[in-house]
This record gives C-alpha cells, sequence and structure tokens, in this order.
C-alpha cells in the first residue's frame, strides 16, 4: 500500500512541477475541485462502511462510554505533542499543533491541512503523520512496555486498519476493540479538529 | 458573529462533511441486507486521487520544494513527541479510570 502512495505522491509532484514549467495548462484550482471532491466522497464512503458493518455498532454499544478514555487520551496528547514540539523547534505552535491532529492518518492530513493552510505545513503534516505510522510499527515492543494499550496509542488514528496487526499482536488479543474503535473515533476526529482549529485561527 | 467570509467557508465544509458521513452510515444500514460489494479498492482509490493532487499543488510550489530538505527533522520531533505524549497520557488516565 505504501508503495502505491509513494508512486502517486511522485508522480503528482512531477505533473505539477512540469504543469509549472510549462506555463500552467491546467490551472492550479481544477486540481483543488478534485480534491475536494475526493474527500466528499471518501468522507461518504467510510460512513457507508461503518454503516454496512452488522457488527460495528453493537461491538460499540458493549465496549461502553470507558473506552472512549482511549481516543480522548490520544487526542490530547498528541496535539499536546505537536504544542512542546513547536516550542522546541520554535516554529508556528498552531501549525506544528494542527500537523499532529492528524493523529497518523497521512493520506488525510497532508492534503487537508495543505488546503486550509498552504502547502508548506502541507508538506509537514504529511511528513509528520507518515512518521508516526512508521514509529508505531517500527517502536511498538517499546510503547506496549511503556503500556499494554500502548501501541493503540502510538498508532492513533491508524490503529484502526494499517497498523492494527502490529498493535493487536504485541499488545495481546484484547487490546483488539480499544485499538479499533480508538482508531475510528479518531479517524472521525482528525478532520474535525483541522478544520475547527482552521476556523478558529 | 464576526466571522470572515474565509471562517465561514471553512464551517459550512465541516457542515457538509459530517453531514455526508452521516448520510453514509445511514445508506450504509439500509443497504445492510443486499449483496455485499468490497469498498476498500473504491476507498483506497479515492484516496489515491487525494495524493495526487497534494503531490501536484507541492511539484507546483517551487518555494516550497526548496524548503523540503528542513521538514524532515521537524517531522521526526514532532512525530515523536506527539507518539511519547499519547502514550504516557494513556497509561496514566487507564489507571486513575481502572480499564482493563
Amino acid at each position: 500500500m505504501i508503495k502505491y502512495v509513494l508512486v502517486v505522491l511522485l508522480s503528482g509532484v512531477v505533473a505539477g512541477y512540469a504543469n509549472n514549467m510549462w506555463g500552467s495548462v491546467l490551472v492550479d484550482g481544477c486540481v483543488s475541485y478534485l480534491f475536494d471532491a475526493a474527500l466528499l466522497f471518501l468522507l461518504f464512503l467510510m460512513g457507508l462502511t461503518f454503516g454496512l458493518d452488522r457488527e460495528a455498532m453493537g461491538k460499540l454499544r458493549r465496549a461502553g462510554v470507558k473506552i472512549l478514555v482511549f481516543p480522548c487520551c490520544i487526542a490530547v496528547g498528541s496535539i499536546l505533542g505537536g504544542l512542546v514540539g513547536g516550542f522546541v523547534l520554535g516554529i508556528d505552535v498552531v501549525g506544528s499543533m494542527v500537523v499532529s491532529a492528524g493523529f497518523g492518518w497521512y493520506t488525510l492530513a497532508g492534503p487537508l491541512v495543505g488546503q486550509l493552510f498552504g502547502a508548506e505545513l502541507g508538506v509537514l503534516g504529511f511528513a509528520v503523520n507518515f512518521l508516526r505510522e512508521l514509529l508505531t510499527i517500527v517502536g511498538v515492543s517499546l510503547w506496549v512496555r511503556v503500556d499494554k494499550y500502548g501501541g493503540v496509542a502510538a498508532g492513533g488514528a491508524t490503529a484502526m486498519d494499517t497498523t492494527l496487526p502490529v498493535v493487536v499482536k504485541f499488545g495481546g488479543n484484547d487490546v483488539l476493540m480499544a485499538a479499533f474503535l480508538s482508531g475510528f473515533v479518531l479517524s472521525l476526529l482528525a478532520p474535525l479538529v483541522i478544520t475547527v482549529i482552521a476556523s478558529v485561527r | 458573529m464576526g466571522l470572515s467570509r474565509e471562517q465561514w467557508v471553512v464551517m459550512i465544509n465541516l457542515v457538509v462533511l459530517v453531514v455526508l458521513l452521516v448520510a453514509g452510515v445511514l445508506f450504509g444500514c439500509f443497504l445492510r441486507e443486499r449483496k455485499q460489494v468490497n469498498l476498500g479498492k473504491v476507498t483506497f482509490g479515492i484516496v489515491l486521487v487525494l495524493i495526487f493532487s497534494l503531490g501536484f499543488s507541492i511539484g507546483s510550489n517551487d518555494e516550497l520544494l526548496g524548503s523540503l530538505p528542513h521538514v524532515g527533522l521537524a517531522a521526526l520531533v514532532i512525530s515523536l513527541l506527539a507518539i511519547v505524549f499519547s502514550v504516557f497520557l494513556v497509561m496514566v488516565v487507564r489507571k486513575l479510570v481502572g480499564f482493563g
């Protein structure tokens, strides 16, 4: 999957560069409409996938409200990490908080932050969240040593799909439900938090 | 309210996103009894469209391309801190709440 992502990203960069060199054959606005349409369709599809899943609703009800502790802590922790990172690096703290509010979902955070805050932060958003997924997989044995649910916390939004197998393998079978639901809630929160910060800025 | 035009646009976008998501869930519940379709490939295709348009906006921005080498270290610092704070907060709060 990451292979396809890199190839498409790279061909997008080449296409954009070539388009710029040859005097904007394609207008930039045209690509941004394409982006908007794709994002709206993606959100609808995510809802559809959840609605189609016979067990998803039941799982949510059985786990109870307590399970929301995980996504809440992870959301607050991620944004706090972004805040501290902004201070350490001496960059705009709102920007560093926004990129860490992608919670690891780099395919969303990169383009969305880029759209709302400019392409430069978009690149940082892509890189931060891409690295988060990578560091979750690479460092999972370390995260679960701190806490059994450490892998769930590190994975953020990716704990429901890409990092789920690793997180469960190292944390134990009983973290499965927390991982999926936490990842799901964070996937919903990521676009909301990013757009809310953009609207109050 | 004292919102600028741009802020209104962002807020309306937000409402549209939530409405579409809820519509998706309801539509999914409605279709549940029908033949199952594999949406994973469609979702991934759309994600690729998003990534292509991100690449396009990076590639057509000369200033940005020059700044790319600086982004790596900042990204590493921010992502590591985000992970570490998340892990420790989960550990502390889980003990307070008594989960698991």
